[in-house]
């Protein structure tokens, strides 16, 4: 998965089932979109569908400190190598 | 310190309406909202009842995600419930955010939809799905999720207050309600109850023979409150929401007053879980009286919890006789509706409400042969004008828990 199908596949996800309107890479999505922890729960639960294997609890401590698209796609680029491995 | 207490603004989600006009005229014109069973994937075929009161009209939940996403089927009901309460009310937004405001709101168990699909993922053997069930999913089944998801969407910050005690679940969440308010620990309270489409509840009342199963192909002959061929309850879903209020504070602010709350009695009846007590039910009753400060013969109309079943009824009938003897005219509304479970009090509380603003009384409807065991008291069997000055709502749920509510119209 290249970086760009991540981005195109997280906005996708974060527009349509988190109904975020216009997102940009480096908004921080807690202060401008209302993002909470319990959605951080759902959106890893997308990225474990989107990596076809579930993450590990450390790797989804990892995540819970991400505040903008671009970190989550920095992440989600993460796990793809490392479940590449 | 006792205060005086009000209802200043109610809305009721019902099989036979949602808001007041439809509600009304349902009562007017005798209408049912039972209709059959829907077909599931797990139960229906099991179970004999096949009759349900139904919600089959949509509904516009109009909530943000951020709302959405800690809701089941309950909680909207719920929700939308509590906003159009809130709507009418005319309340400012400091106010319910001034911890002077609180809830008391409940259901027989939260949301059972959502428990099914997590009980689907415990036994799917699946890891991947059973690392599913995450905080989203108790956040919208467990037994308070009514409570704070209207604490969350209406930013209220008083005391909460989550009865789960089946069918007296949303009579003590007013009694609760008024009592907050009436001592001075809070202003104001949201008091309610809901409960959702659920088979589950259907199945437990089945296998114990306690639902109705003659009207499977006429599902609006049924129930038959009181009536000689009466063979059980229905289960229905609803929601209702009343809005309890310091009595000084509503009339200072100009808010109608749809009636003053004058009394509330519960209590136990220390034995069975399931079969009625006449002395408990007649010990509920006079509780209230002496709460209320009333003596019976005040007392215009008494609401039945009267759900149909066999022995119920004339336990309830016998213990209304014992107390009030046949001057109060008395409905079982569940014929209109079924049993709502957790949302029945404050459904027939709000009926009452209408009635008593619109002069009439309904009629039990279905009910056309008192059952002579149930004839000692003042059955309501057809639509009358009455000017209702006082009247009590009683309610009473398996665990032997009973309540009386009493309502005085507002002068």
């Amino acid at each position: 998965m290249t970086r760009q199908e991540i981005e195109t596949k997280i906005l996708h996800i974060l527009e349509e089932e988190f109904e975020i309107e216009n997102p940009g890479m480096d908004d921080d999505l807690r202060e401008k979109h209302e993002f909470d922890s319990i959605d951080a729960l759902e959106l890893l639960g997308d990225i474990e569908d989107m990596l076809g294997s579930t993450l590990t609890r450390e790797e989804k401590k990892q995540a819970m400190d991400i505040r903008t698209i671009n970190q989550i796609c920095d992440y989600v680029a993460l796990m793809v190598e490392k479940k590449s491995l | 310190m006792e205060r005086r207490v009000v209802i200043t603004a109610a809305s009721a989600i019902t099989p036979i309406g949602h808001g007041k006009e439809s509600i009304v005229d349902s009562l007017l014109h005798g209408k049912s909202g039972v209709i059959s069973l829907r077909e599931d994937d797990l139960l229906s075929g099991y179970i004999d009842c096949k009759v349900y009161g139904t919600i089959d009209y949509p509904i516009d939940f109009d909530f943000a995600r951020k709302y959405r996403k800690t809701m089941g089927p309950v909680s909207y009901y719920a929700c939308q419930a509590v906003k159009e309460v809130i709507e009418s009310s005319g309340l400012e937004q400091d106010f319910l955010s001034s911890g002077k405001v609180g809830v008391a709101f409940g259901s027989t168990h939260g949301s059972p939809t959502v428990q099914r699909e997590i009980y689907k993922n415990f036994f799917s053997r699946s890891e991947a799905k059973f690392a599913a069930i995450g905080a989203v999913d108790y956040l919208k089944s467990m037994v308070h999720t009514t409570a704070v998801n209207i604490t969350k969407m209406f930013e209220i910050t008083g005391r909460v207050i989550s009865s789960s005690t089946a069918c007296t679940t949303s009579s003590q969440s007013i009694g609760f309600g008024y009592e907050s308010v009436k001592f001075g620990m809070q202003d104001a309270m949201i008091c309610g109850g809901a409960d959702e489409y659920d088979t589950t509840t259907v199945a437990v009342f089945d296998n114990l023979l306690a639902c109705s199963t003659d009207f499977n192909e006429t599902p609006h002959l049924t129930p038959r409150p009181f009536d000689t061929r009466r063979d059980g309850l229905v289960v229905g879903e609803g929601a209702g929401a009343v809005l309890v209020e310091e009595y000084e504070h509503a009339r200072k602010r100009g808010a109608p007053i749809l009636a003053e709350i004058i009394g509330f009695s519960c209590c136990n009846n220390g034995g069975d879980l399931i079969l009625p007590s006449k002395d408990g039910i007649t010990r509920t009753i006079k509780l209230g009286l002496e709460n209320a400060k009333i003596h019976p013969d005040q007392v215009d109309f008494i609401s039945a919890h009267a759900t149909a079943t066999k022995m119920g009824d004339v336990i309830e009938a016998q213990s209304i006789g014992n107390v009030y003897g046949d001057k109060p005219h008395v409905t079982g509304l569940k014929g209109y509706t079924g049993h709502t479970m957790g949302s029945c009090g404050v459904i027939e509380t709000i009926m009452t409400l209408y009635m008593m603003e619109k002069g009439f009384i309904a009629p039990t409807l279905n009910l056309q042969e008192v059952d002579e065991r149930c004839s000692m008291i003042g059955h309501t069997k057809t639509l009358m004008e009455s000017d209702i000055r006082i009247a009590s709502v009683q309610n009473f749920a398996f665990g032997g828990v009973n309540t009386s509510l009493f309502f005085k119209k507002h002068a």
